[in-house]
């Protein structure tokens, strides 16, 4: 099935990916940022936080977006 | 914001998404004329040195050399901002739904968005913020709509502190990494401009407040080990409460490489306040400072007068003394050499007799006798 997967991490690029169905958010979380810890991310599905376990449907709207950004000067 | 505030403040939006949709092919022409217009200035230089070398004007063929160089370094910079602004993607404008929908996770994620009609800006208030122990309070993010359009080239948002707590080196860095109210978005900024460039408003102040909430130690404007205590009034070392001193007089607080010890009483002071021996130059409080020679009105320290004079006055007075003493010595009269007239008379050997060479008597007068020229003696 077709998601939207806005990564906020780095470019911030939104694009249509392909995923298996009955994938979870965090199994979709694992396999898009492999290395990286959840919570270190604001993880929202149609712009709503879900739970860990939610099932992804077609065309969901999923974000990532770092809860730690480093700025600079 | 209410529903019917919403939709107002989503039109808008969905207003300024266009602008900054045309504004994108507006930037591609600026650079693209600032570009052209290099290759103007190299062929002005062109025949500038066409006309040099037909007059074998070396010096002047090599001036323009010189600027011909200095164009053409600039053409890669110019060639690259062009080809990244023509190589963006282009943004769909997105719905007014989807904006609306934006607005309402926005009003999720933070407690306090407000909309300032007045100055055209989409607000969101941060929960407080401390960095390593630091408090730094809160901050509102404000997203000027009219500035969002002109993206390319301008900031479109500001992040001003609410309760500031700058750093004691400069009050316009209210957070490591803000400035004169401007985020420097570091890791963040590209996907900063792309969530602006897509209308994902609450992906852009997400991110903007994960930059708030994260310190990097290797870049920020002002350390947070250096954040808090006093500053130097006369150099402006930040340094710790305990390792300061007071002017004891302006009470501004001072490092001990700035402070100054009068010589005279001890007393520590600020450079601004130090007054200065102007014979050892060393310092004296503003009280001691008033002593001055009495002969030329120098300020000097205790030590450097001598019955109230300077070095200099007094040596001038000594001087004085000593060519007075010798006037006084050549003015006392000599008994010794002083002239006497002999008179003559019975007592002398022979009779009396007059000295010839002091008469100046008629031979044929009767009573009158010679009278010498000298002091009458009684």
């Amino acid at each position: 099935m077709k998601l939207l997967f806005i990564n906020n991490d780095g470019g911030g690029f939104a694009d249509y990916v392909q995923v298996s169905d009955g994938m979870t958010v965090e199994q979709f979380f694992k396999q898009e940022m492999p290395g990286r810890k959840a919570e270190d991310y604001l993880i929202r599905v149609n712009r709503q936080p879900v739970p860990r376990d939610y099932v992804l449907q077609e065309n969901d709207r999923v974000t990532l977006t770092p809860t730690k950004v480093e700025g600079a000067q | 914001m209410n529903d019917k505030e919403l939709m107002h403040v989503a039109n808008l939006i969905q207003e300024a998404m266009l602008q900054l949709r045309k504004g994108r092919y507006l930037e591609c022409m600026r650079q693209l004329g600032l570009f052209t217009s290099r290759f103007s200035d190299l062929a002005r230089d062109a025949r500038k040195l066409g006309m040099a070398l037909s007059h074998d004007w070396l010096v002047a063929s090599e001036h323009t050399c010189k600027a011909i160089s200095g164009h053409l370094t600039e053409i890669p910079y110019a060639v690259s901002k062009l080809q990244s602004l023509l190589d963006r993607r282009p943004r769909e404008v997105p719905s007014l739904c989807a904006i609306v929908d934006e607005l309402r996770s926005l009003r999720d994620e933070f407690d306090d968005v407000a909309f300032n009609a007045e100055e055209g800006a989409l607000c969101v208030v941060t929960d407080p913020i401390s960095l390593e122990g630091v408090y730094l309070g809160r901050f509102r993010i404000a997203l000027y709509l009219e500035k969002s359009a002109e993206l390319y080239h301008k900031t479109a948002y500001y992040v001003i502190a609410i309760d500031p707590h700058p750093t004691a080196k400069d009050e316009a860095v209210t957070h490591p990494h803000v400035s004169n109210e401007m985020l420097c978005e570091g890791d963040g900024a590209a996907a900063i401009r792309a969530a602006l460039e897509e209308g994902r408003l609450c992906d852009f102040f997400t991110l903007v407040r994960s930059i708030l909430t994260t310190y990097n130690p290797d870049s920020p404007y002002v350390a947070l080990s250096d954040w808090e205590g006093v500053s130097c009034y006369d150099c402006g070392y930040v340094m710790d409460e305990e390792s300061s001193y007071y002017c004891s007089l302006c009470d501004n607080a001072i490092c001990d490489q700035c402070s100054r010890v009068c010589v005279d009483c001890g007393e520590v002071v600020c450079g601004s306040c130090a007054g200065l021996c102007e014979i050892c130059e060393r310092s004296l409080c503003p009280t001691c400072a008033k002593t001055t020679c009495i002969g030329c009105e120098s300020v000097c320290c205790d030590s450097c007068l001598t019955d109230g004079l300077c070095p200099e006055c007094k040596q001038q007075q000594e001087n004085e003394d000593e060519e007075h003493e010798d006037e006084q010595t050549n003015e006392k009269p000599e008994t010794d050499g002083a002239q006497t007239i002999r008179l003559g008379g019975r007592l002398a050997r022979g009779g009396i007799q007059a000295q010839a060479d002091h008469t100046a008597v008629q031979p044929d007068s009767v009573g009158q006798a010679a009278v010498s020229s000298g002091p009458i003696r009684g």
